[in-house]
C-alpha cells in the first residue's frame, strides 16, 4: 500500500501515490518510550510549536499565513499506543490542480520546515511567556475530562485496573509534571526529540513520488539515530480494589466495567478475540447493545471496547443509578452466555462482516489509510484487506467460546449522582 | 436521469424526480470502495404543530416526537433492523435535528440488499403501544446523558434564552415527561404526514453504478403505493426579534466556568442562492472579528480569557437562526465584557477589511474542497442545502461573488444589543452542608 524508503537511520518514509482524493496528506510521527513525564513535556511542546515560529512569531502570523495557502491544515498532536509515545504533526493540503495558485504545494512544505525546524527562541530556550500559557492550555485541557462524566468514569476505570502504567497513563500527562517544565527543560525535549526518536513519514494523495522523496529529503533533514528499544509489553499488575463507587453531582449513572485477556495485537489469537469482542458488543448486533438496551430497556448505549495493546476489555454503560446491579448481573451474564457456547451462526457471520466493513471503510480516507498502515506495519506479515478478512472468516464458535473464557472480570467501576446509589 | 457536470470539481451528479415525488440524487466516486446512502425526511423537532395528511385541523403533538420516530423506525415486527445491516456488513444509524430526520448507512458489499432494507424499513412503519413503551426507557437514559453534558446544556441554555415561541428552544429529544405522552397512533399521524416520499431526499454516493442503482431505487419505489402528495402546513407562533431572556446563569458539576454569548438572526426566511450567499457572509464576518487570526482572539488568548475549547458558529434555517460565541473561562465576565466591546465596534463605523476577506475566502474554498474527500459530508450537507432550495456546489462560485458590502450587510441581521444574550455555567458551590 505505501512504498517504504529510508531516509535515515531510523527516519522512514512511506509513501502512496493514489488519485481517489482531492487533497495532498502528510503525517509525521515521533515516538520514544511512555512516561508521564515524557508524555507532559511533549504535549506542552506540541501546543508551543502550534503557536508560532521564528518565521511566523504569532499564532495569528501563522494562522494567517495557512489560510493563505486554502486553508491548509496544520497541526500537532500526542497520542499513545502500547508503550509509546507519539507525537504527530498532520498537514492536509488541497492538491494543486484544484487551484488557481499553482504552487501551493511547495509552499506546504516549506512551512513544514518551518514549524518543525525554526522554532520561536529567545536565549536559546522557548520563549517563556508562550511556554507558561501554553503549559495552562493543557492543564486546563487534563482538567476538563472531569466535566465529562464518560471520559472521566473511562479514565478512573484504567487507573483503577493498571495504576501508573502506560494503559492508564494519559499521552497528554499529568499536571504535576507539567508544572515543572521550564522553557529550558522543553527546549532539551525538543532536541532529543528531533534528534533521537524513531520517525516516521507518510505521503498520500495524487503526488509525483520521485520528486516529492526528493523534496522531503531536502525539507525534513533528519539524521540518523538508533532507536531506544521500547518493551513490547510491561508486567501487569492487578488492581487493588475491584469495585469501586465514586460521586459527582449528575443524573446518570455510569458503569464502567474492566475485563483482561492475555491476547494482545498481532498475537496468533488476536483475530480470534477481535471476533469475540464483536460478538460481545462491539456492535449493534452484539449480545450487550441487544439485551442491556433493546431487551431490557436500561440503557441508551452498552457496549465493549477491545484496548487490545493493553490485553484489557472494557464494557461502558449510562443507566439509572438504581439498575447498577442490575445492569452488572446482565452484563456478566452476557459473558457466560458466549463462555457456555450460547452463539449463533448468524451473530458470528454478522460479527465478520462488520469486521470486514469497517476495515475497508477506513481505507477510504487518506488519515485511515495512514493510521491502519502505521498500526499493521509492526507486524511481521504485510498488510493487505484481504490477509485479515481470511483471519476472520477462519473463527470458529469453539474459537469464540476459548477467548471467552481467557477474559476475566478485573474492576468495576461505577459514577453516580450524590445519594443515589442503591448500596 | 438527468446528468450535472461540475467540470472544476471533477465530480458528476445524476438526479431523477420519481414519480411519487422522491427526489434522487447519486454521486459516484473513483476510489472509493464503500457506498454511502442517506434517506432523508423534511421533519424535524420544531415540526410539532401542522395539519395531519387527510385532515383539517392542526394539531401539537408531544416535544420529542420526531427524534422518537427516528427511533421506533428501527423495530419491526420480525425484529431490529440493525441486525439486518451487521448481516449484510452495513454500518447503519439515524439522526433527527431541529429540521430534518436522516436514516443512513455505509457499506463495501452487499450495497443493494442494504439499500433495499434502507428503503424498506423507513418506508414500511410498525408501531404498538407495546414497543413505544419499551422505548421509553432507553430514550429516558438517551436525555439524562444529554442533561450531563455542560456543553449541550450551554448550547441549550443560550438557545431558550433567545427565543420567546419558536420550538427551536425544545430539546431535540423532548424531556423524560413529554416523550411519557407520546403514543403509538402519534407516531402514526407523524409518521403519515412527514414520511411522505414527495417530502424526502435519498442520497447515494461513493462506489457506485448510477444507471443500476436509478433503475434499482426506481423498481422498489414503484412497488409501493403512496397517497396523492399535498403540502405540509406547519404552523409557528409569531417569534418576536429580540431575544426572550437577556441572561442565566446554570450550576452545573464543572472545574470551569463555560459562557456562551447568543446573537439572534433578524433575517430567517431566506431560501435559495440568496440564503447561501447571506449564511457564507454572516459566516465570514465572525471569522474575521472571532476567528483565530484576529486582533480579538490574539488579546483573548494571551491573555487567559479563552482556553482550547473557544469556538463561534453560525447556524441558519428557515424560520430561526442564531450566532454563538464561546468558551470555557475562569473569568466568565471579562470575557463576555470583551466579546460585547467587539461586537460594539462593528455597530460603529469599523469595517471588514478586503485582504481579510480574500484570505478567508481561500481559507473556505480550501475547506470545501477538502470536505468533498468525505462522502458523509457531500450526503448530509447536500440534503441539507438541497431542503433550503441551495445548492451545495455553488459553494465555491458563491464565495468568490463576496463583496465586503454583502458581508457588512449580512452582519447587521445579528447585530444589535437586544439581539445578544448570555448564557454561563459556574461550577456547583462544594460542600455547604
Amino acid at each position: 500500500m505505501f512504498k517504504k524508503i529510508p531516509l535515515a537511520e531510523g527516519v522512514h518514509l512511506h509513501i502512496r501515490h493514489t488519485t481517489q482524493f482531492k487533497t495532498v496528506n502528510f503525517s509525521i510521527k515521533w515516538r520514544t518510550a511512555l512516561t508521564t513525564q515524557c508524555a507532559s513535556e511533549r504535549t506542552v511542546l506540541t501546543n508551543v510549536l502550534q503557536h508560532s515560529n521564528a518565521k511566523y512569531p504569532t499564532t495569528a502570523a501563522f494562522r494567517s499565513y495557512l489560510d493563505d495557502l486554502y486553508g491548509t491544515v496544520l497541526y500537532f498532536d500526542t497520542s499513545k499506543r502500547g508503550n509509546e509515545h507519539v507525537v504527530l504533526m498532520n498537514v492536509e493540503t488541497v492538491n494543486d490542480q484544484y487551484l488557481a495558485d499553482a504552487n501551493v504545494l511547495n509552499k506546504v512544505l516549506d512551512v513544514m520546515q518551518t514549524a518543525i525546524f525554526q522554532p520561536n527562541l529567545e536565549n536559546g530556550a522557548f520563549k517563556n511567556d508562550i511556554v507558561q500559557r501554553e503549559k495552562k492550555m493543557v492543564i486546563q485541557r487534563i482538567e476538563s475530562i472531569f466535566d465529562d462524566k464518560a471520559r472521566f468514569a473511562q479514565q478512573r476505570l484504567q487507573q483503577i485496573l493498571r495504576p501508573d502504567e502506560p494503559a492508564s497513563i494519559s499521552a497528554n500527562g499529568t499536571v504535576e509534571d507539567i508544572q515543572q517544565i521550564t522553557a529550558q527543560s522543553l527546549f532539551a525535549t525538543y532536541q532529543s526529540m528531533l534528534a533521537n526518536d524513531t520517525i516516521d513519514i507518510y505521503v498520500a494523495g495524487d503526488i509525483n513520488e520521485e520528486e516529492m522523496v526528493e523534496k522531503l529529503r531536502t525539507v525534513l533533514p533528519f539524521t540518523d539515530r538508533t532507536p531506544a528499544v521500547i518493551p513490547a509489553v510491561l508486567p501487569q499488575q492487578h488492581p487493588q480494589k475491584d469495585y469501586v463507587r465514586e460521586q459527582h453531582d449528575m443524573k446518570q449513572g455510569k458503569l464502567h466495567v474492566g475485563f483482561s485477556t492475555p491476547v494482545y495485537f498481532g498475537d496468533a489469537d488476536f483475530t480470534k478475540m477481535q471476533v469475540f469482542n464483536g460478538v460481545f458488543g462491539g456492535y449493534p448486533h452484539a449480545k450487550l447493545f441487544m439485551n442491556v438496551r433493546e431487551k431490557e430497556s436500561l440503557a441508551y448505549y452498552a457496549s465493549s471496547i477491545y484496548a487490545s495493546h493493553y490485553g484489557l476489555i472494557f464494557v461502558v454503560s449510562g443507566i439509572e443509578p438504581k439498575n447498577e446491579e442490575k445492569a452488572l448481573t446482565l452484563i456478566k451474564e452476557q459473558l457466560t452466555a458466549i463462555q457456555a457456547g450460547d452463539i449463533s451462526d448468524l451473530e458470528l457471520e454478522q460479527t465478520k462482516a462488520m469486521l470486514t466493513n469497517q476495515l475497508k471503510e477506513a481505507l477510504d480516507s487518506a488519515r485511515g489509510q495512514i493510521e491502519i498502515f502505521d498500526q499493521y506495519k509492526e507486524l511481521p506479515e504485510p498488510f493487505t484487506v484481504e490477509t485479515w478478512v481470511k483471519k476472520w472468516q477462519a473463527v470458529t464458535k469453539e474459537d469464540i467460546v476459548d477467548m471467552a473464557k481467557q477474559v476475566q472480570l478485573e474492576a468495576v467501576y461505577f459514577l453516580c449522582g450524590k445519594e443515589q446509589s442503591a448500596q | 436521469m438527468k446528468t450535472i457536470d461540475f467540470k472544476q470539481l471533477d465530480e458528476t451528479l445524476y438526479y431523477e424526480k420519481l414519480a411519487n415525488g422522491l427526489d434522487v440524487y447519486i454521486l459516484p466516486k473513483k476510489g472509493f470502495s464503500k457506498a454511502f446512502v442517506t434517506f432523508t425526511t423534511k421533519y424535524g423537532s420544531v415540526d410539532r404543530t401542522f395539519i395531519p395528511i387527510g385532515e383539517t385541523e392542526s394539531v401539537t403533538v408531544p416535544d420529542g416526537i420526531a427524534h422518537f420516530l427516528e427511533h421506533k423506525m428501527f423495530e419491526k415486527e420480525d425484529g431490529d433492523v440493525f441486525q439486518k445491516f451487521s448481516e449484510y456488513g452495513a454500518s447503519a444509524n439515524a439522526f433527527t435535528s431541529f429540521t430534518r430526520t436522516a436514516y443512513l448507512f455505509s457499506a463495501t458489499d452487499h450495497l443493494y440488499k442494504s439499500a433495499e432494507t434502507l428503503l424498506n424499513f423507513v418506508q414500511e412503519p410498525y408501531f404498538t403501544e407495546a414497543t413505544v413503551n419499551k422505548e421509553k426507557g432507553i430514550i429516558g437514559q438517551e436525555i439524562t446523558m444529554y442533561d450531563d453534558q455542560p456543553d449541550w446544556r450551554l448550547y441549550f441554555g443560550t438557545i431558550e434564552n433567545m427565543y420567546h415561541t419558536h420550538p427551536v428552544k425544545i430539546d431535540i429529544a423532548g424531556t423524560i415527561e413529554s416523550i411519557d405522552g407520546i403514543t403509538a397512533e402519534h407516531l402514526y399521524t407523524c409518521y403519515n404526514t412527514f414520511y411522505h416520499p414527495s417530502n424526502m431526499l435519498l442520497f447515494v454516493i461513493g462506489a457506485i453504478d448510477p444507471e443500476e442503482m436509478m433503475a434499482f431505487i426506481k423498481e422498489n419505489q414503484a412497488k409501493k403505493t403512496f397517497p396523492n402528495p399535498t403540502p405540509i402546513q406547519r404552523f409557528f407562533d409569531d417569534e418576536p426579534k429580540e431575544v426572550a431572556v437577556k441572561e442565566r446563569t446554570l450550576h452545573m458539576d464543572v472545574q470551569k466556568p463555560k459562557l456562551s454569548i447568543g446573537l439572534k438572526a433578524k433575517n430567517t426566511n431566506l431560501s435559495g442562492r440568496a440564503m447561501l450567499k447571506h449564511e457564507l457572509s454572516v459566516q465570514i464576518a465572525l471569522e474575521l472579528i472571532f476567528g483565530r487570526t484576529s486582533a480579538f482572539y490574539e488579546r483573548v488568548y494571551e491573555n487567559g480569557l479563552v482556553d482550547e475549547t473557544y469556538a463561534f458558529d453560525f447556524t441558519l434555517e428557515n424560520g430561526f437562526g442564531f450566532a454563538m460565541i464561546g468558551s470555557d473561562t475562569t473569568e466568565p465576565q471579562a470575557l463576555e465584557k470583551a466579546i460585547k466591546e467587539e461586537l460594539a465596534k462593528y455597530d460603529r463605523e469599523v469595517s471588514f477589511d478586503s485582504d481579510g476577506l480574500e484570505r478567508i475566502k481561500r481559507k473556505k474554498i480550501g475547506f470545501f474542497l477538502r470536505a468533498l474527500n468525505s462522502i458523509e459530508f457531500i450526503a448530509n450537507q447536500f440534503t441539507r442545502y438541497s431542503f433550503n432550495d441551495m445548492n451545495l456546489f455553488d459553494v465555491v462560485p458563491v464565495l468568490e461573488e463576496l463583496t465586503i458590502a454583502d458581508l457588512q450587510q449580512a452582519f447587521t441581521t445579528i447585530q444589535g444589543e437586544s439581539q445578544q444574550t448570555v448564557f454561563t455555567i459556574l461550577p456547583t458551590e462544594k460542600n455547604t452542608q
